[in-house]
């Protein structure tokens, strides 16, 4: 049994279904990151497992016992969870210590005992020389480290966080993935993240789960999202991948408009139509022609554009299909010429649509 | 306290009871019943007679009797006058104060301010001093220049048109507070726009200027003009001297004996209806948005430079004001201050004769201003919490149906003050509730008609309240009440404070729904002040009126010193 677990939760508002039947396990002590583009419901998830809005469907345990269910749900104050909000929410009446200890405050903790986790946390978060200000007086960057130390103090059981990072400015938000990272890695707590960056939840997911239109379309660590998309919308929302489409000639091969290619994983059936996905980076160039033609094809070089650390090339093929191609920088390919790419087999992965 | 979970120095929340249900069905219930219970016996009393049999012989009656009829057309006519002499007052000295350079805009602002407070049934009073036709001080004036008969007269205030200006002093600042925002908010660049073309100075005023803020003059007018419809003081100290009725004063002769009650009800139903048509139509039109709010994000307006005209601008807004406020306060501090109504303030007529007749010899001078501010320090506590958990309800989706309790604070809006009147006598004078005769009934009274204005001040607060800060102390382990009282309260407390205040005025002026429901037990300043009007002590009135507004003055201006919208803090947090 794992620590939380949703099974079958859906949400609906009115005609409109925003979370529909989603089930997930996340074992103590993990970052699950909810992953995707706004309106997918990773949010709604979220809320409901703060308790701020009731599933129709579906209930939500933690630690076995139901929390979350149609016919009735905790409030989200008996939770024992903390969220780190969007806005941040620090309270603008009170200093950045009384926002602090105001969780504490309302567990009954003794004077002492909320001063000494105060000034812990404080000095964790490097807010230290910070705890009389108001939050109106502080960075964004500060108003987010204030966020995570009033969420932390309290040792909740499950730690939720809503976007914290698409409020800072792009260098901020490099920083402070690492610095989510370093207190989760500092304190453990099961944590579930809701964000739409990929990068983000690269960095501090050890579970992605990539949602779409209200469901769960893949769930695995980052490497098997990025390295083994399985459908379509994951590897396009991932980024970075061309999708040739095709029909399967045997459980391996696909033929993409004259081009066949070797995949990494089966197709469901033979003669199916199919999409397989490749990672830009992991194409290869040549100027001459191949000797065996399988996993390579031929095309000619439609824009090629030096970004530094590499190098970004447009290649149409002979169907008529444009892939990119990101290679390094030397030897470059001029426009116009016929080049041939190759397409590992190791690398070319079957996509159930 | 030790740990309750293995490994961790924190313990687990412990959540006390959540009373937020409860509280919330109560509310529920208490508005349900101000709002609704002086409604239905009102209906219930129009559509009965005397044995409690339904009949429709009471409407009947509006259209036959001509002294039923009368009051309609003459209020309706006065209501109309009125409107258009507030825009007449109102929309050029706007103009004047938001659009040009003329000198002293913020003194003109706290004129307006100064005739937006003045109770209108002081104001009535005061041009009662100026200009009666035989006492008058203008008259008095007027003759003494011209060496008439002691008869002979300029003006009479006991008249219709007398009549329309007097209230149309003390209602322009409703059009001209919503005109005056309507042009700060008209982007300069729309004009520029028109100026390029080579449009002149009063081709862009007439074309785009006017056009863009029309809806907000019509939405002003039409609520100087229901101001005017709903209003009894002034018509009761100007019009019964005249011998016309309009109809408040009407509905009010209907409780003087012999009373006639169902009658009474049946009269207060077209006006209850007129009333809400006015503040349907205001609401349709002020709520077509985009209009004046177009582009607004260009800049602050340009200022026409007035050159040789700023002194017929300040000629006008001059003569328009030492109309409204300057002479009206001055007869009645001259008459607060001198024996007899029209005698001249000098080192010899000096007296402290009304201060000491009003504080000391009046028996009911003290009762009166200690149930008068007890009134107003309850309503005003009482109104500002019943506003803000409303609002809170309401705004944040607590219970399903929420906003039907935001809806049922802001119907006394349409509910003339009469009216209201008239409903809660028939309510609550009854043997199942007899409130009639205690300061209850009074305080029931002041907290439906405060309702409105106050559930409004907070609805828009809560909107500038980014809804997580309250979620934030969810989560940490606080029930919606801890939240309310430890979150929202203190970041609403200058709205809260403001609101308080603003009731309190309100509270204290208020006179049309208290005229029916005081008695002998119960008076307040307000009402003492038309009971004295009708013996002719204008100068214990004077002292009255003016400790009236020097309270009114004071508490606006501590009001106005609090960074009502939330200050900066709040606003750079905003995601």
């Amino acid at each position: 049994m794992s620590f939380l677990e949703l099974s079958g939760l859906s949400k609906r508002y009115g005609p409109l279904t925003v979370v529909n039947n989603v089930s997930l396990s996340v074992e103590r002590g993990h970052v699950v990151c909810l992953l995707g583009p706004s309106g997918c419901g990773k949010t709604t998830t979220l809320r409901m497992i703060a308790g701020f809005a009731d599933p129709n469907d579906g209930e939500i345990r933690v630690d076995g016992k139901v929390i979350s269910a149609p016919s009735g749900s905790l409030p989200p104050e008996r939770r024992n969870m903390s969220m780190i909000f969007q806005s941040y929410a620090l309270w603008p009446h009170m200093t950045v210590r009384e926002n602090v200890a105001y969780g504490l405050q309302l567990r009954k903790l003794d004077k002492r005992k909320i001063q000494e986790l105060v000034d812990n946390i404080l000095a964790t978060a490097k807010l230290s020389n910070l705890a009389e200000r108001y939050p109106g007086e502080l960075s964004g960057g500060q108003q987010q480290r204030v966020s995570l130390a009033r969420a932390l103090v309290v040792e909740p059981n499950i730690l939720l966080l809503d976007e914290p990072l698409s409020n800072l400015d792009s260098n901020l938000r490099e920083e402070m993935r690492f610095e989510i990272r370093r207190l989760h890695d500092q304190y453990r707590y099961t944590t579930i993240y809701v964000t739409h960056d990929q990068a983000e939840a690269m960095t501090t997911a050890d579970v992605v789960v990539i949602m779409n239109g209200g469901s769960v379309e893949q769930v695995g660590s980052p490497e098997d999202i990025y390295e083994r998309p399985i459908s379509e919308f994951v590897a396009r929302f991932m980024g970075g991948s061309n999708i040739l489409r095709g029909r399967a000639l045997d459980h391996r091969t696909v033929d993409c408009g004259g081009v066949k290619l070797v995949c990494a994983n089966e197709a469901p059936q033979k003669d199916d139509q199919v999409a397989v996905s490749i990672r830009q980076h992991t194409i290869t160039i040549a100027t001459q022609r191949p000797e065996e033609p399988t996993n390579w094809a031929e095309g000619v070089v439609v824009r090629n554009v030096y970004l530094g650390a590499n190098r970004d090339y447009v290649i149409e093929l002979a169907s008529g299909e444009r892939i990119r191609v990101v290679t390094s920088t030397s030897s470059p390919v001029e426009n116009g010429r016929t080049v041939w790419c190759h397409l590992p087999p190791e690398h070319c992965r079957i996509l159930t649509s | 306290m030790m740990s309750t979970r293995a490994g961790l120095s924190v313990p687990a929340i412990k959540v006390s009871v959540d009373w937020s249900k409860p509280l919330f069905a109560a509310l529920a219930a208490l508005l349900v019943a101000l709002v609704l219970l002086p409604l239905s016996w009102l209906i219930f009393y129009a559509i009965t007679d005397d044995t409690a049999k339904l009949t429709l012989s009471n409407f009947a009656g509006l259209v036959s009797d001509p002294t039923l009829r009368r009051p309609f057309v003459i209020a309706i006519g006065m209501s109309l006058g009125v409107g258009a002499l507030s825009c007449l007052f109102a929309t050029p000295l706007a103009w004047l104060v938001s659009r040009t350079d003329m000198p002293g805009r913020s003194i003109i602002r706290a004129f307006v301010t100064a005739s937006f407070v003045t109770p209108p049934f002081l104001g009535a009073i005061a041009w009662e001093i100026l200009a009666a036709p035989n006492s008058g001080v203008l008259n008095a004036i007027y003759r003494w220049m011209f060496d008439l008969d002691p008869y002979e007269h300029l003006f009479d205030i006991y008249t219709i048109e007398g009549l329309v200006f007097a209230i149309s002093c003390y209602t322009f600042p409703y059009v001209f507070t919503l005109v005056s925002n309507a042009l700060d908010r008209v982007p300069s660049d729309l004009e520029e726009a028109s100026a390029i073309q080579g449009a002149p100075l009063f081709t862009t005023l007439r074309r785009i200027t006017i056009p863009l803020v029309m809806p907000a003059l019509l939405a002003g007018t039409l609520v100087a003009i229901l101001q005017a419809l709903t209003m009894f003081g002034s018509p009761a100290i100007l019009a019964l001297p005249a011998g016309f009725h309009v109809i408040t004063t009407k509905i009010w002769s209907l409780f003087q004996y012999p009373a006639k009650p169902h009658l009474a009800a049946a009269i207060s139903v077209p006006l209850l209806m007129f009333a809400v048509l006015l503040i349907w139509t205001q609401k349709k039109i002020l709520g077509r948005r985009g209009y004046t709010t177009l582009g607004a994000k260009s800049g602050a307006p340009r200022l026409i430079a007035l050159g040789r005209w700023t002194w017929l601008a300040w000629g006008f807004a001059g003569a328009l004001l030492l109309l409204t406020v300057i002479l009206p306060y001055l007869a009645l501090i001259e008459t607060a201050l001198t024996r007899t109504v029209g005698q001249r303030l000098t080192f010899d007529s000096f007296t402290l004769h009304h201060f000491h007749f009003v504080f000391f010899e009046f028996s009911a001078t003290s009762l009166a201003m200690r149930n008068t501010f007890l009134l107003g320090v309850m309503t005003a506590t009482l109104g500002t919490a019943i506003a803000l958990v409303t609002a809170y309800i309401a705004s944040r989706n607590v219970v399903k149906g929420g906003w039907i309790l935001g809806y049922l604070a802001t119907v006394p809006i349409a509910i003339p003050g009469i009216v209201l009147g008239v409903g809660l006598f028939l309510a609550y004078s009854n043997s199942f509730v007899p409130l009639y005769g205690t300061l209850w009934i009074l305080l029931i009274a002041f907290l439906t008609i405060e309702m409105p204005a106050a559930y409004q001040q907070f609805s828009s607060a809560f909107k500038s309240v980014h809804v997580e800060l309250e979620e934030a102390s969810r989560i940490l382990g606080a029930t919606r009440m801890t939240a309310l009282r430890t979150i929202t309260a203190p970041i609403l407390r200058s709205n809260a404070v403001a609101t308080w205040c603003f009731i309190f005025i309100g509270t204290i002026r208020e006179l049309s729904a208290m005229i029916l429901l005081t008695t002998a037990d119960t008076k307040l300043v307000s009402v003492i002040i038309y009971d004295l009007n009708e013996s002719g002590d204008l100068g214990a009135i004077s002292v009255l009126g003016l400790m009236l507004l020097i309270v009114s003055f004071a508490i606006i201006t501590v009001a106005n010193r609090l960074p009502v919208f939330g200050g900066a803090k709040l606003i750079s947090l905003r995601g």
